[in-house]
């Protein structure tokens, strides 16, 4: 297993948040002790590093805002000049359009993702009480004040 | 982590699928590792993604000679993650389709190959709207969920190990 | 290549496939040895949804779309290209419809430069140096290429695969030729100039300008310190021009040589669009020389008797330079005439021409048939026949190269 602890891999997260934005969440990394690269990008982040490292890090990122912040993995380091606009010449690299349609589809995907979590919440809720997230008291606190 | 079932998903560059079956416990087959395996291969050097003539020639084992070389060459990459299935999710008119799914011949044989595996397969319709989504959220998730979780860490862990010895192999 | 113009060519590279079959590399470096980098267009992505409809041509694949969508950023100017590159995996029919039409529409509704390709695994960069050669010269070179007079005393050397020519021109004129067998390309070349500077009567100091051409170019071209080394289709172009007196317009050049052919469209000595073959030597001076080994007669007598011959009578069921061959050998032992099976020969290498090379170069008249083969009577009767046009052979049509060449030295003479 130790070959798989020095893998490098690199995780790109899209964040679709109204409550964390990719500076947030790059700031939660770069105040980690983990040794990785993290660059911000148009829909989020890019993180590179050793692969337990990266998936311990992204899983954390994840639950800033579980269900609008979404993950893929990258087969390229960020910044490669094999993939690189710049050194490429002119036009991005053929994932990002893609990507791109992918990411305007996540407020959707979002909110499915809500409502899916809203209904088994309710269901479990009937069996036995549902102990409410603080993300969500914390809605409920600021819908109460808004009153 | 350790996965339960290894679903491959088309397309298979997909955010969402990747994320939707890794939020859910198991483990996306996608293109994004392949290429990952590819570009940090110190041997190569045959840029952008270090796909070399020989690769087309690894298809052979998915689509003869007379198929061109760039759907052989996709294959070479596509072929392995059919092969690891054990489930599959297929996007429909998925909205843009280039560079790795940009080849839709290659994309008609990956799909043939994925469903005639007989693994269990979903096939549904990339969303248009938020009521689509919901749908198409909800019948994935139902999917996922339906999928054997059974697997011992141990299982997973042998059967990790055979592929890899083979591929020394090559 | 001379210092001045031999800046940085931006080709914009319009292709399907070609990352996934393990070329992309080989175009790299073939793009590096002509000094060119490949660039790729920026496009607008929500036009590749409509960009079936715009074009006209509907595709399933996402990347011949994003062919078209990059073809047009080029034309309209959003992406700043000297050149386009296009090209998609061989044998994908899908791919050959939208290389074609994505050729088509930037040749007509633009002055860029465009070469289009079809590659296999294979595909290596010593076969895409030629045409990146010549396209990049037609970007960086265009005012050499205007020229229409030879002035001053030069000379050209094209050092063939099968034979190597060789000219002198003064004030615009041929007053010497060479033409020689190729053995070693260094000393049939010096041959083959030899030849040439004798019969001018003037010694290899007087010459004012020299230009090579040909497989051989590079070595000669160094070594006797040319002032130009030039690919063929460049110089051919302007060559055949030249001697069949058709600068002006339009004109579609096929030239026949020996070991492969070229099929270049030519717009005011410029060429355009063209095709290159050289998979097979079946289309080549060197089948020729098979059948009239075969037939027992030198290739000079080839193509008179060709031209009595109907090639109706004699069955070929092949293309291919070793089973053709034989299927002539046993139409004669089954009766076949000589003549018959010349004109077979003739008719076999026009219609493969016709099929591999003329599909994607827009036939304009004048069709000049120039190379060594042109000699061979039955050839441009052949092509006559098959296209039902006037094929045009100039005088010296066998030294285009090499005139082409004295020609194209000539703008050094004053510089």
């Amino acid at each position: 297993m130790t070959e798989t602890k020095k893998e490098e891999i690199t995780k790109y997260i899209v964040i679709s948040s109204d409550k964390v934005l990719p500076s947030d969440a790059a700031m939660k990394i770069y105040e980690s002790e983990f040794p990785v690269t993290v660059k911000e990008t148009c829909f989020g982040l890019i993180v590179s590093g050793a692969r337990d490292d990266v998936e311990t890090l992204v899983e954390q990122i994840r639950q800033l805002d579980k269900n609008h912040i979404f993950v893929k993995d990258r087969g390229f380091p960020p910044g490669d000049e094999r993939r690189c606009r710049a050194s490429r010449g002119g036009g991005p690299r053929p994932g990002f359009h893609f990507l791109r349609e992918e990411v305007e589809m996540l407020p959707a995907i979002g909110a499915a993702l809500d409502e899916l979590e809203a209904k088994e919440c309710m269901t479990e809720k009937r069996k036995a009480k549902c102990r409410l997230k603080t993300s969500d008291l914390e809605k409920v606190i600021e819908e109460e004040l808004a009153r | 982590m350790s996965f339960l079932a290894k679903v491959f998903i088309y397309p298979i560059n997909s955010l969402i699928l990747a994320d939707l079956v890794e939020r859910f416990g198991h483990k996306p087959l996608t293109m994004m590792s392949q290429i990952r395996e590819k570009v940090t291969s110190l041997s190569l050097d045959s840029p952008p993604i270090n796909i070399t003539p020989e690769d087309p020639k690894l298809g052979l084992k998915y689509a003869a000679i007379e198929v061109p070389a760039g759907v052989r060459g996709r294959m070479s990459l596509i072929g392995p993650l059919i092969e690891q299935a054990e489930s599959a999710i297929i996007v429909e008119n998925p909205p843009t389709d280039f560079g790795c799914v940009g080849c839709n011949r290659t994309n008609e044989l990956t799909k043939y190959l994925i469903r005639s595996k007989g693994v269990p397969v979903l096939e549904v319709k990339y969303p248009e709207s938020d009521e689509e989504a919901r749908d198409f959220v909800n019948k994935i998730v139902a999917f996922l969920e339906s999928l054997p979780k059974e697997k011992s860490e141990e299982d997973e862990k042998a059967k990790e190990k055979e592929p890899a010895e083979k591929e020394g192999k090559k | 290549m001379s210092g001045e113009d031999s800046g940085l060519v931006k080709i914009a590279l319009v292709s399907c496939g070609s990352e996934y079959a393990g070329v992309q590399p080989e175009f790299e470096e073939a793009a590096a040895k002509v000094n060119a980098k490949f660039i790729y267009p920026e496009i607008d992505v929500a036009s590749i949804d409509t960009i079936g409809r715009d074009f006209g041509l509907e595709v399933a694949s996402g990347d011949l779309r994003l062919m078209m969508a990059r073809a047009k950023a080029v034309v309209e100017g959003t992406t700043n290209a000297d050149g386009v590159f296009i090209t998609t995996c061989f044998r994908c029919a899908e791919g050959a419809i939208v290389r074609n039409e994505v050729r088509r529409y930037i040749h007509e509704h633009s002055n860029i430069p465009v070469i289009s390709y079809s590659f296999t695994e294979s595909t290596s960069a010593g076969t895409l140096l030629t045409r990146l050669e010549a396209l990049t010269t037609i970007v960086r070179r265009k005012h050499l290429l205007t020229r229409e007079v030879q002035t001053g005393l030069t000379a050209g050397i094209d050092s063939g695969s099968t034979t190597t020519k060789a000219v002198v021109m003064r004030n615009n004129k041929i007053i010497g030729k060479g033409w020689v067998p190729t053995t070693k390309v260094l000393e049939s070349a010096e041959e083959a100039y030899s030849q040439a500077l004798k019969e001018a009567g003037v010694s290899k100091e007087e010459i004012q300008a020299l230009g090579t051409t040909g497989y051989g170019r590079f070595l000669i071209g160094n070594s006797l310190k040319a002032q130009l080394i030039q690919e063929e289709i460049t110089v051919n172009s302007k060559g055949a021009v030249y001697l069949a007196n058709k600068q002006k317009g339009s004109a579609t050049v096929i030239d026949i040589g020996g070991m492969d052919n070229k099929a270049i469209s030519v717009q005011d000595g410029i060429p355009g669009m063209f095709t290159m073959g050289g998979i097979c030597a079946g289309a080549s001076g060197r089948f020729f020389e098979m059948i009239s080994k075969r037939l027992g007669v030198d290739i000079t007598e080839l193509g008179a008797l060709a031209v009595k011959g109907m090639h109706e009578n004699v069955s070929m069921n092949s293309y291919c330079i070793v089973f053709g061959t034989q299927s002539l050998v046993n139409s004669l032992a089954k009766g076949a005439t000589p003549e018959d099976v010349a004109a077979a020969a003739c008719y076999s290498v026009v219609e493969q021409i016709y099929e591999q090379q003329l599909q994607e170069v827009d036939v304009k008249e004048p069709l000049i048939l120039v190379g060594g083969s042109s000699l061979i009577a039955g050839v441009p009767k052949a092509l006559e026949d098959l296209l039902k046009i006037k094929v045009l052979v100039p005088e010296n049509s066998h030294l285009i190269g090499a005139v082409g060449a004295a020609l194209l030295a000539s703008g050094f003479v004053e510089e």
